[in-house]
């Protein structure tokens, strides 16, 4: 068990290694930092400026060395816009996004699951292809579209909920169902299968035959047992959703971690990228190594592989 | 009783049937829009008519002049989508057939060189599943710039690591079958044995594969373009339309809503026959 | 000088145990020596693990002995996969068990037939399509079945394509492992008469392993027994069928379904095969040896030759050691 619990953590720390040597890497390959910074036409002071507070006029592996100094202290630079530390900016980010990020996940969890679990029940029903046609499109409307579509219907048309920014509750609505429903699509499909397949399965069958009431049967074998691989799904919608806020909160001009990523891009402020990277790559990798670690607790046969 | 359960599985089949056809045929529609684009539009993309500005399409009170009506500058809506359907379209394609080309080679030189070569794939490959797409595209364009070409390489790495695992995988498989076995006893080289042999008998699964991530370039790159990030004007794309359209949603929401309608489309009757084409070339994979 | 030679060849396995303990370490073939000739036949006979399979392949050189040597034509035989060796198989060719297996499903069989002589350049276009053809003569197969695919023929007709890829290139050696196991009955006389006929006509060296007893007395001209990767018995088919030396051949030999009268009476052997990476001291088949002496337990009976047609590694079938007292006869 510690092993197997180790050499997960050690897999994780590597990938968030790789990452960040990744980022490192691509700054330098694109051009001297500098020039992706400031720009082709800087002036030479504002170039040498930029160089020496970066340090690139030392060795490659110093800086690499540098590099991480600065991250294990927190020190991500400076951003362009308005020279305030990078780190603090991006934290200050983070709680837009979680208001809208959470309840969105907590709203694909009530929707898909549920929604995949009963369409397996009832399968080639119509309840069954409704819920498979809604699945589907969640996976082809792109979020730009339904968030657009929503604002559309509820706040042109219709003027029940606020088009954008972050004021009240209520305009929240919009962010979150736009963000939830996608990942409701993959849950729900998701949970079909892995429920057809359970309910398919010979102890399914004895249990019933034992004379178990069906939903006793439904609620207390064969739901569980399909949850079981619905869990690392979510270590996936966890990343979906992470990419899906980048464009959802551009859509609802939100002020969280995606719209402040979409506009360092643009502006070419890349201390603040190189952070949200990082973030972004510890908090996935985290996810998983979480998601991973709940499965081998639910699954024993995960966790007596491990052992041998 | 099977008098009554006969009925509807045939209706089942023909529905099934139905919608394919129809993904088909909204397919072709677009593959010869994107390949007649210049004799098909009635305007070029920039013909700016400011005397027409913010016109309704034709069933809100427009004229035949612009049957989709008309943006912000005046320029024709139906002639932008035109144009961005082939843009969208050939952008994706292209994006799609390379990252199959390079995940299908690394997938199969890790499967036969193994050793460290396979292992550096492998770590390759659970890098790239870390992070989300989306998140690495946008750090790669904030550091290389939004240029086309940067663009395309970066759309093809989409994907890739999908390919290559299955690729590896199906190519591990087919190693351990004896007719490579007996065929490497003929005396054949490691390169006919890969490209007379083992790539045929996996390029069902693979042009799956490809189906598949092919809808999902799309939405990546109209994302991408939608944020500001992706095509660039003078440059029309699906995405930078509903972009631009955006800031008109009161106003004339005509705009957006013809490229958005595109999108889902196109994406919906990919995947249609995506899901067709897994079914029927390669019936051992399950439907998740 | 001998077509192929092997002379003392060994081969070891290694299998891992985990991380932390040594990888044991199977011997498959502890010690195996034979020539072949052209035009002559060898069989190799024993029961699944006895390491003839293994020793096949490193005939072919499509394994290298961990120890001793295989040598073909006088010169050693070059590691696998090097170009040399590629360049050998127009000489060499080996039968598989599995004829579906070892056809590829998605072309047709002439195109695999031929296959051989697009790898090595053999011929220009049309003289490969008359090669192919002759071929497909030569195993008797009709030429409109060159355009089948593997699935669409019976199970003999598949080996006999098999066969004729083998032979395209024109090889002096065969080698086939269990060549018709996979076959019904009546279909494995066909197969292996077209093998002898095949082997007459075209003077080659076939070196036949199989673990059916019957086969062998058509096809083998000198019969090897392997038991846990030693040969303990070799000889004429007729010396070693119909009047076997070793006990373990005695119980092969037995165990033929005989009608009429029993020529060799009945033995019976219990227990399995041992594991061979927990080799029994000495004889390795004393632990299942109705005959078995002490000396049999501690000192590994060499094979030597019992008469000209025969040699034997058994203590007591040379008479190095005393019977047991107890015996069913005198």
């Amino acid at each position: 068990m510690v092993r197997f619990i180790l050499f997960r953590l050690m897999r994780a720390t590597l990938t968030v290694v790789l990452v960040v040597s990744f980022a490192f890497c691509i700054l330098r390959l694109a051009g001297d930092p500098s020039q992706v910074v400031l720009g082709p036409n800087a002036p030479p002071d504002a170039v040498a400026a930029f160089r020496q507070a970066w340090g690139l006029q030392r060795p490659l592996y110093l800086q690499y060395l540098l590099y991480w100094n600065g991250i294990l202290h927190g020190n991500f630079g400076n951003s362009m816009l308005d020279g305030r530390p990078v780190l603090a900016v991006v934290l200050s980010h983070i709680p837009a996004t979680l208001e809208i990020m959470g309840p969105a996940l907590l709203l694909s969890i009530a929707i898909g699951i549920p929604g995949g679990a009963f369409a397996a029940l009832r399968r080639d029903t119509a309840t069954d292809r409704a819920v498979m046609a809604l699945s589907v499109a969640g996976f082809t409307v792109p979020s730009f579209v339904l968030g657009l579509g929503l604002v559309l219907v509820f706040a042109v048309l219709l003027h029940w909920l606020p088009a954008g920014g972050r004021e009240g509750w209520s305009s929240a609505i919009l962010p979150v169902m736009t963000l939830g429903f996608g990942g409701a699509a993959v849950l729900a499909r998701f949970t079909r299968s892995a429920m057809a397949e359970v309910m398919g399965q010979p102890y399914i069958r004895a249990a019933s035959a034992k004379g178990l009431p069906w939903r006793t049967v439904v609620q207390w074998h064969a739901l569980p047992n399909a949850l079981i691989p619905t869990v690392t799904v979510i270590g996936f919608m966890v990343g979906a959703m992470l990419a899906g806020a980048v464009v959802v909160e551009s859509v609802f001009s939100w002020p969280g971690l995606g719209r402040l990523l979409v506009v360092a891009v643009g502006s070419r402020d890349v201390a603040v990228v190189q952070c949200i990277l990082f973030l972004v790559a510890v908090t996935m990798v985290t996810a998983n190594l979480v998601v991973d670690l709940l499965y081998g607790w639910l699954d024993p046969r995960i966790l007596a592989d491990a052992r041998r | 009783m099977s008098g009554i359960a006969l009925p509807r599985v045939i209706r089942r089949r023909e529905a099934i049937g139905l919608a394919v056809g129809a993904a088909l045929l909204w397919l072709a529609l677009m593959l010869v829009v994107a390949v007649f684009a210049d004799l098909l539009r009635p305007y070029s993309i920039t013909a700016i008519d400011l005397g027409h500005r913010l016109a309704p399409p034709l069933s809100f009170g427009g004229t035949l002049t612009h049957p989709l009506g008309t943006d912000e500058l005046g320029r024709d809506v139906l002639s932008r989508l035109i144009i961005s359907i082939r843009v969208s379209l050939l952008l994706a394609f292209g994006a799609t057939l390379l990252g199959l080309l390079m995940g299908t080679s690394l997938g199969l030189l890790a499967a036969h060189l193994g050793g460290l070569v396979e292992q550096a794939v492998l770590m390759l490959v659970d890098f790239q599943a870390a992070l989300p797409f989306m998140i690495l595209a946008l750090a790669v364009l904030a550091f290389f710039g939004d240029s086309l070409p940067i663009l395309v390489g970066l759309m093809s790495f989409y994907g890739w690591e999908r390919h290559a695992r299955v690729a590896r995988g199906l190519a591990l498989a087919a190693g351990a079958q004896n007719y490579v076995a007996a065929i490497r006893g003929l005396g054949a080289g490691a390169w006919r044995i890969y490209l007379r042999h083992v790539l045929p008998n996996i390029a069902a699964t693979l042009v799956v594969s490809a189906t598949l991530a092919f809808p999902e370039v799309i939405l990546l790159e109209s994302g991408l373009s939608f944020l500001g990030l992706g095509v660039q004007p003078p440059m029309s794309s699906l995405g930078n339309m509903v972009g631009y359209g955006r800031n008109y949603i009161e106003t004339a929401p005509w705009i957006l809503l013809a490229p958005s309608i595109v999108i889902v489309f196109t994406t919906l009757a990919i995947s249609i026959v995506g899901d067709m084409l897994r079914d029927r070339l390669d019936p051992t994979t399950s439907r998740a | 000088m001998s077509l192929l030679e092997l002379s003392g060849v060994v081969r070891r396995f290694r299998v891992r145990r985990g991380p932390l303990r040594a990888p044991l370490i199977v011997e498959a073939v502890a010690g195996v020596s034979f020539t072949v000739e052209r035009g002559r036949t060898l069989a190799i006979i024993g029961e699944s693990g006895c390491g003839k399979s293994t020793t096949g392949r490193m005939a072919l050189g499509m394994e290298a002995p961990d120890a001793g040597e295989v040598r073909f034509e006088g010169a050693p035989m070059p590691p696998p996969g090097s170009a040399a060796w590629r360049r050998m198989r127009t000489r060499m060719q080996m039968v598989f068990q599995d004829p579906l297996g070892a056809l590829d499903k998605r072309l047709p069989i002439g195109r695999q037939i031929g296959e051989p002589l697009d790898i090595h350049r053999i011929g220009t276009p049309t003289e490969r399509r008359d090669r192919v053809a002759a071929l497909l003569d030569a195993v008797r197969l009709r030429p409109d079945q060159a355009h089948h695919y593997p699935h669409e023929l019976s199970g003999g007709q598949r080996q006999r394509a098999v066969l004729a890829r083998a032979l395209a290139s024109d090889p002096v050696l065969l080698v086939c492992d269990e060549p018709v196991s996979a076959l019904d009955v009546s279909t494995q006389a066909q197969v292996v008469n077209l093998l002898i006929d095949l082997q007459a006509e075209r003077y080659l060296a076939l070196v036949f392993i199989s673990h059916d007893l019957k086969l062998v007395r058509q096809i083998g001209e000198r019969v090897l027994v392997m038991y846990l990767g030693r040969v303990v018995e070799e000889g004429t088919p007729e010396a070693v069928l119909h009047a076997p030396a070793h006990p373990y051949t005695r119980a092969l030999v037995s165990a033929i379904p005989e009608p009429g009268e029993r020529r060799v009476p009945r033995a019976v052997i219990g227990g399995e095969i041992p594991d061979p990476s927990a080799r029994p001291s000495g004889c390795p088949f004393h632990p299942r040896c109705p005959i078995a002496v002490p000396l049999c337990r501690v000192e590994l009976p060499p094979l030597k030759p019992l008469s000209a047609s025969q040699s034997v590694a058994c203590h007591l079938a040379h008479g190095d050691a005393a019977p047991p007292r107890v015996r069913a006869a005198a």
